[in-house]
């Protein structure tokens, strides 16, 4: 596997470009969905939503309300709680954000394309685990949780942050059994080859094994702590979870990490279950021959994807404001006696199914 | 021409094996115990980024997935909530009957592991175990799965029954005696 170094260069220049792009839209991701998440609810409730907000009289619906909420969130004064336990206070942000952006550098945002003759994947993070290093890294995500809520020293918070690292490790069990019969039908752990994969739609991961994409829905909500699941900021009982605590920057912080894993989860459902960077009925690399300019298949997939995610993004809110919240008992109840035995049997079913065809 | 990657690869390990070191230490001598688990999680996902630096990503993503993801936020939980000061620590000890039995489940474990694994191939020969042989005999996941569902299947199985009997031992001990519930009346405690 040696690269001479006309390659190292132009893989490692990539690298940066990709890591620039992708980090830029991650970063991009949470005013804009708090700004969604105003206007989607308003416009299913026939409100008008904040539509006010803007640089003179262009309103842009209001966009600039995202903008005005950053600013104010970030210049907001700095409280750290008395008896909180310093370091831990301040690091359990940077464990919150850390995994929700490192999971968005495994996500193939598109073909593999060709620059100077060398293939370069369009994922940031290229390794043909892809799956597990997802699941890996998104494992991490609970410890932002539990420690912010051990060392703000208050009982809210560390109900709050139990009840999330709880709900957390139950519903990565869901999460990873809906995915196993995906790994089992296209024979890989390599997210662009689950992808290439997935070329026509009937072989698109939600018509091949539906029950999976339904309980990867579940368990996506559960994952990132949102309603119908979001005992752990639950305002009725806990103030705010685990971040009751937390102010300004270090909140919009925790914001950030959530809206990022939302994002992340959201590229996953649709690179698993809805062909990723493919266009229906359409193949998108043959778009390259066709205008006679490398990039513009990429380019599509790329759009195609970040469509894809949208939608999930709009689930998200959707969801939030329709299904009331849910019990604490209710949830584990939920996770542990409905969804891994389903999970579990799904497994056994796709196995048995996938062996009786192939042999 | 140098190879690049085999250099960044070198430089890499070497950035790796230190900070490993340097934050294993802290480990062992931070006085607080929550500071020590944190520690160890940082540990735990550099010793992984060792493994994904020699191109093994299958180990590295398990040993993320499993210890750094699972078992060390159970460590966590529980030094959390049971929000041990240093000074407590030092006074715990092991009992004569406690570390006897410790001693002979760990030569019990030790002889298992001998005899499981002594005398199995790893099937691509002596010194061909690098990252080209790999690549060619189907990749690391591959070679990985078909070495442990082969050769490898007793001790996977065997290790998969005595990580049952631990669920069940632990609900067994976690569970209440029914019998003292009902004798109690209701109201005392």
């Amino acid at each position: 596997m040696g690269l001479t170094a006309n390659e190292f260069t132009v893989q490692f220049i990539g690298t940066l470009i990709k890591f620039a792009i992708v980090a830029g839209i991650a970063l991009n991701i949470p005013p804009v969905m708090v700004w969604a998440e105003r206007r989607i609810p308003a416009m299913m409730q026939r409100r008008k939503g904040p539509n006010r907000v803007g640089i003179f009289q262009f309103r842009i619906y209001g966009l600039m309300q995202s903008l005005a909420d950053t600013i104010k969130l970030i210049f907001k004064e700095e409280v750290v709680p008395e008896g909180a336990h310093k370091a831990f206070y301040h690091l359990a942000p940077v464990f919150a954000v850390f995994p929700a952006f490192l999971i968005a550098m495994a996500i193939p945002y598109g073909p593999d394309i060709q620059v100077f003759g060398y293939t370069v994947p369009l994922s940031v993070i290229h390794v043909d685990v892809g799956f597990l290093f997802i699941f890996a890294v998104s494992s991490l995500a609970v410890y932002g949780v539990t420690i912010a809520g051990w060392a703000s020293n208050n009982k809210y918070s560390l109900l709050g942050a139990l009840r999330a690292s709880g709900q957390m490790i139950s519903y990565e069990i869901p999460l990873g059994m809906s995915l196993i019969p995906i790994v089992l039908i296209y024979g890989s752990l390599d997210l662009n080859k689950i992808v290439e994969a997935q070329t026509h739609v009937w072989t698109w991961g939600v018509f091949l094994s539906p029950i999976s994409f339904v309980l990867f829905l579940i368990s996506m909500f559960a994952e990132t702590n949102r309603a119908p699941f979001d005992l752990a900021e639950a305002e009725g009982e806990l103030v705010a979870g685990f971040h009751t605590e937390y102010t300004s920057a270090k909140f919009a912080a925790f914001f950030l990490g959530e809206y990022v894993s939302m994002f992340v989860l959201s590229c996953l459902a649709s690179t698993v279950f809805f062909g990723g960077w493919q266009v229906p009925f359409f193949d998108v690399r043959s778009l390259d021959e066709m205008f006679g300019f490398v990039g513009v298949g990429a380019l599509v997939g790329f759009m195609s994807l970040l469509l894809k995610a949208a939608f999930f993004m709009w689930v998200y809110v959707w969801v939030r404001w329709t299904v009331p919240r849910f019990r604490y008992d209710q949830l584990m109840n939920l996770g542990w006696k409905y969804m891994i035995p389903l999970g579990l049997i799904n497994v056994v079913v796709t196995a048995v199914i996938l062996a009786a065809v192939r042999f | 021409m140098p190879d690049f990657s085999l250099l960044l690869t070198h430089g890499i390990f070497h950035i790796l094996a230190a900070l490993i070191t340097v934050v294993s230490i802290f480990v062992v001598a931070s006085k607080h115990p929550v500071k020590s688990a944190v520690f160890l999680v940082i540990d735990l996902f550099l010793l992984a980024a060792v493994y994904a630096s020699l191109d093994s990503h299958f180990v590295a993503a398990i040993q993320v997935l499993v210890y750094a993801g699972a078992i060390l936020v159970l460590f966590l939980f529980v030094i959390m909530l049971l929000n041990l000061q240093p000074e407590q620590l030092r006074g715990l000890k092991f009992s004569v009957i406690e570390s006897g039995t410790l001693l002979i489940s760990l030569i019990g474990l030790l002889i298992m592991i001998f005899t499981s694994f002594r005398g199995v191939q790893t099937g691509l020969g002596d010194g061909t175990l690098d990252v080209q042989a790999i690549e060619a005999a189907g990749g690391n996941t591959y070679v990985v799965a078909i070495k442990l569902l082969t050769s490898y299947i007793w001790p996977f199985e065997l290790a998969s029954i005595l990580i049952l009997l631990s669920i069940v031992a632990a609900i067994v001990i976690a569970k209440k005696d029914k019998k003292v519930l009902t004798s109690s009346p209701s109201g005392q405690s």
